[in-house]
């Protein structure tokens, strides 16, 4: 019978919808199972977190960051530094909810695993998972002494390991319940962005310190090889530029006009590379890329879909419409000390029990490479010279060989004030054997070899004489 | 002997998970436990009673009757669990289904000319959506319900049953229903007939436009669709009707913002995670709370989820029992689809044949569009999840319908279908 072929079409049609309902509902528990269980709306977390002691946030060797205390019925938040880890810890507030690793650890800090649920009828009162961060607290403390009272940030990474030391973003505020539900309104209205991590979400023209980028490209198409009559201004596409203070350094290859941070002949390579290999460099160290990273990082930007001569030159000594955020300088700073290798950024290292057992431990591993050893060893000789004899030598440190680039990068407000530059200083030591590399961005700073290059040197001195040696 | 542990097994598992399932909740502090052990012996002693009878006096196909049992049991035990009150009403109009039940079975076969009441199957349903506009009361956003002394009534499903029955009269005197007498031309004939078929479709569904019903708009429209590939003859007919679905579909979307709200909201329900979005972002971290395996029975928090014991009963499983009892709850109706359609498939006559056909696939469609909705795969339209969902009107309807398939699944209606077909 041809209906009875049509009904069985219809069943068939039947069965695969339910099948279809069974294969959803199990996509849906598989791959957003947690993610909605953990979601900050989802308001069975805060009857959770009446009866939970969320975990503690140690730094790497075990100072605590952040703990929670009972008062009364329910449990406070308690940060010891104040305002010190606002930019990587972030808040946890009953009113205005969680940020930064507060919200993105939220599931391990209290422990809202499947299981733990079942159980938690026999065990009303259950305890959260600590987390061990790789900030070392000294020198995140000495990171906010330096800048005080600039805006700013410091990021320091261990180039072998991706670790991160220090991440410093200023200004911050207090993250202690009390305070900041006190004065929200005066935090969110405030001219200074108070909210905003300086050091991950900051978007900055990046000035000289991308010379050290296109230095990777000069180097790669030979271009080192070559010498430039610097006259201390050129013209190009109509557009004049000129060397700071109009210096002219005369006859000079890449190295020298690195050290002297010569954006003729910086701007002259930026034209000789030309458009296309300047955007794939750009693709290369990761522009444009979600960085991933146990807090919310922006993309560094380049704009450009066709550049004309003057975009290139522009490029090429870091002006023009390229930003950067001070983590993404200090990855590849990282990068550049690792031989050309960018290990992904860790700052959670391990989350640990209540009962001591290590849940995660995070592994270094290779995030991308970006150049080759021997391009790297060029860099970074010439970041050495730099320091040495170039405008990073405010960077230098007795007994250690320090590797940096300065950058003074013109922004919206240095148009009308000379002085207000962002200051820029990324390096690395020592040379030999990296161990530490570091970005140091000082908001309408001035000059980044007299303002950043000291704070720096600092960081470093204070990590390799100090902190390594004990 | 093997034989009567088979009989046997399926009225076993019933009666293990409820004792299972309202144990647990009498160890709850909070729930009084007598009130646990007398909902869950009342269903039970139904089950128990109504089985037997429809195995001893052999009414036909007795696994329909289990899987909704199963069903059942499953949807109070939930019910009871977010509030006790409730789920004692749910074991009272289970009672009445129950009676519905028998009741409809009986005078199925009793009265046996159900082909020739076609006016009756126009003309009710009119007269009950015009009472619905002038008596009804707004709930949850849809206009259809009646309260009367305290108990409210959605007649509209009892509409969804007489349109099968509609479909029924139409398919078996299939473009020959109407104006058989009149001296029109056999072709106009056929196309009058078939405006007008499509004209009650359309006259139904503009009912339900007006009281803002869109899940039933949806089940209407899809069960006629279904039916007619089965059994029209005229393929272009077919292709017409699917055709006009786009523009229906155009225009409910453009001129209602309703549904426009409902298709923005599924598309992305986080854009107003507190406001528009909110139920569909409930019911998600309740299934997602619950992991496979559920927080166990009392030990979640579906009370989090609106409507958890109506339209979101389906979340509220999943968080409490596990997304794996819910998997079982969708396999259910799978079983009970199969087993209607496989009654259909044995029926010679064309009017029982379409309205087994039709309620079955009202009952899987409903299912579909109201879990589906919940658990995001399709946009969220309210409609009661059939035999599960707290509602005296949705239970004792459900069980009006499973009282007509187990009659036609006992009846025989063959003779009769060759003296009129």
């Amino acid at each position: 019978m041809d209906e009875n072929k049509k009904i069985i079409k219809i069943l068939v049609v039947m069965c695969s919808i339910f099948f279809i309902i069974v294969a959803y509902l199990t996509y849906l528990q598989v791959f957003q199972g947690k993610k909605l269980m953990e979601n900050v709306y989802n308001r069975r977390n805060n009857e959770i977190e009446e009866n939970t002691l969320r975990g503690s946030i140690f730094d790497r060797n075990g100072v605590v960051l952040a703990y929670s205390e009972k008062n009364g019925e329910s449990y406070e938040r308690i940060y010891p530094y104040g305002a010190l880890y606002s930019h990587v810890i972030g808040y946890n507030s009953k009113i205005y909810g969680k940020s930064l690793l507060e919200a993105n650890y939220n599931g391990d800090l209290l422990d809202l695993d499947n299981y733990s649920q079942v159980f938690g009828m026999i065990y009303r009162e259950s305890k959260g998972n600590n987390i061990y961060l790789t900030l070392d607290h000294r020198l995140q403390e000495l990171g906010e002494n330096l800048l005080k009272d600039k805006k700013g940030a410091i990021v320091a990474i261990d180039p072998k390991k991706g670790e991160v030391l220090a991440l410093v973003s200023k200004p911050n505020f207090d993250t202690n319940s009390k305070w900041l539900e006190g004065n929200w309104v005066s935090i969110v209205e405030s001219d200074k962005a108070l909210l905003l991590p300086r050091a991950t979400q900051g978007l900055y023209p990046p000035g000289s310190i991308f010379k050290v980028i296109t230095s990777m490209g000069a180097i790669e198409n030979g271009l080192d090889k070559k010498t430039y009559e610097d006259k201390g201004k050129v013209i190009i596409d109509g557009y004049e530029i000129k060397n700071s203070g109009e210096k002219v350094l005369g006859n000079i290859d890449i190295k020298k006009a690195l050290a002297a941070s010569s954006n003729v002949v910086y701007s002259e390579i930026g034209v000789e590379l030309g458009g296309s290999k300047l955007k794939r460099l750009a693709d290369r160290i990761g522009m444009n890329q979600d960085i991933s990273f146990d807090i919310p990082v922006n993309k560094s930007i380049f704009p450009y879909d066709t550049m004309g001569k003057n975009d290139m030159a522009a490029v090429a000594i870091g002006q023009g419409e390229i930003l950067f955020t001070p983590f993404h300088m200090a990855m590849i700073t990282a990068g550049i000390a690792n031989n050309g290798k960018i290990m992904k950024p860790i700052l959670v290292k391990s989350v640990v029990s209540s009962e001591e057992k290590k849940i995660k431990d995070v592994r270094s591993n290779t995030m991308y490479k970006i150049m080759d050893v021997e391009t790297a060893n060029v860099i970074k000789d010439m970041m050495h010279e730099a320091v040495e004899n170039g405008t990073g030598v405010n960077a230098k440190i007795e007994g250690i060989s320090v590797a940096g680039k300065t950058g003074t990068a013109e922004n919206h407000l240095s148009e009308k004030n000379k002085g207000k530059e962002h200051a820029w200083f990324i390096g690395f030591a020592p040379v030999e054997d990296p161990k530490i590399a570091v970005a140091v961005l000082v908001e309408n700073g001035g000059s980044g070899g007299g303002v950043s290059a000291p704070i720096a040197k600092e960081i470093i001195s204070e990590y390799l004489q100090n902190i390594l040696k004990h | 002997m093997f034989r009567k542990i088979a009989y046997y097994i399926p009225l076993c598992m019933i009666i293990f998970i409820n004792i299972i399932g309202y144990a647990f909740l009498a160890f709850k502090e909070e729930t009084n436990n007598m009130h646990a052990f007398l909902v869950c012996f009342l269903v039970l002693a139904m089950v128990f009673i109504s089985y037997v009878v429809i195995t001893k006096k052999k009414f036909g196909e007795s696994y329909l009757f289990l899987i909704v049992s199963m069903l059942l049991s499953i949807g109070i035990m939930m019910i009871y669990r977010l509030n006790s009150d409730l789920a004692v009403k749910q074991v009272i109009w289970m009672f009445v289904g129950n009676v519905a039940f028998f009741a409809c079975y009986y005078f199925y076969i009793k009265i046996n000319k159900w082909h020739k009441y076609t006016n009756l199957y126009i003309a009710v349903p009119v007269l009950l959506y015009i009472l619905t506009l002038v008596f009804g009361t707004t709930v949850n956003g849809a206009k259809n319900w009646i309260i009367i002394a305290g108990f409210s009534f959605q007649l509209s499903e009892i509409n969804k049953i007489l349109y099968v029955f509609f479909l029924g009269t139409y398919f078996k005197n299939q473009d020959k229903l109407f104006f058989q007498k009149s001296n029109f031309s056999e072709k106009n004939k056929i196309l009058i007939n078939r405006g007008l078929l499509m004209f009650i479709t359309y006259l139904n569904a503009g009912f339900l436009v007006l009281q803002r019903d869109w899940g039933t708009i949806a089940l209407l429209l899809l069960v006629y669709l279904f039916i007619l590939y089965i059994f029209s003859e005229d393929n272009r007919f077919l292709i017409l009707n699917c055709g006009l679905l786009f523009p229906t579909a155009l225009i409910g979307y453009k001129f209602f913002y309703h549904v426009r709200v409902r298709v923005e909201i599924w598309i992305d329900p986080w854009q107003d995670v507190l406001g528009k979005g909110y139920q569909i972002v409930q019911s998600l971290f309740g299934i997602g709370s619950g992991g496979f395996f559920g927080t166990g029975l009392g030990m979640g928090k579906p009370y989090m989820i609106p409507f958890a014991s109506t339209d979101f009963i389906f979340s509220a499983i999943c968080e409490e029992m596990g997304t794996l009892t819910g998997v079982a709850v969708v396999l259910l109706y799978m079983l009970l689809c199969y087993r209607a359609f496989k009654i259909a498939l044995n029926i010679k006559n064309r009017f029982e044949k379409i309205v087994v056909l039709g309620l079955a696939l009202m009952l899987g469609m409903q299912t579909f569009i109201i879990i589906g909705g919940v658990i995001k795969l399709i946009p969220l339209t309210g409609t009661t999840l059939p035999f599960v969902s707290y509602g005296g009107s949705s239970l004792v309807t459900s069980f009006i319908i499973l009282g007509i398939l187990q009659a036609i699944s006992k009846g025989d209606f063959s003779n009769e279908g060759e003296k009129y077909g």
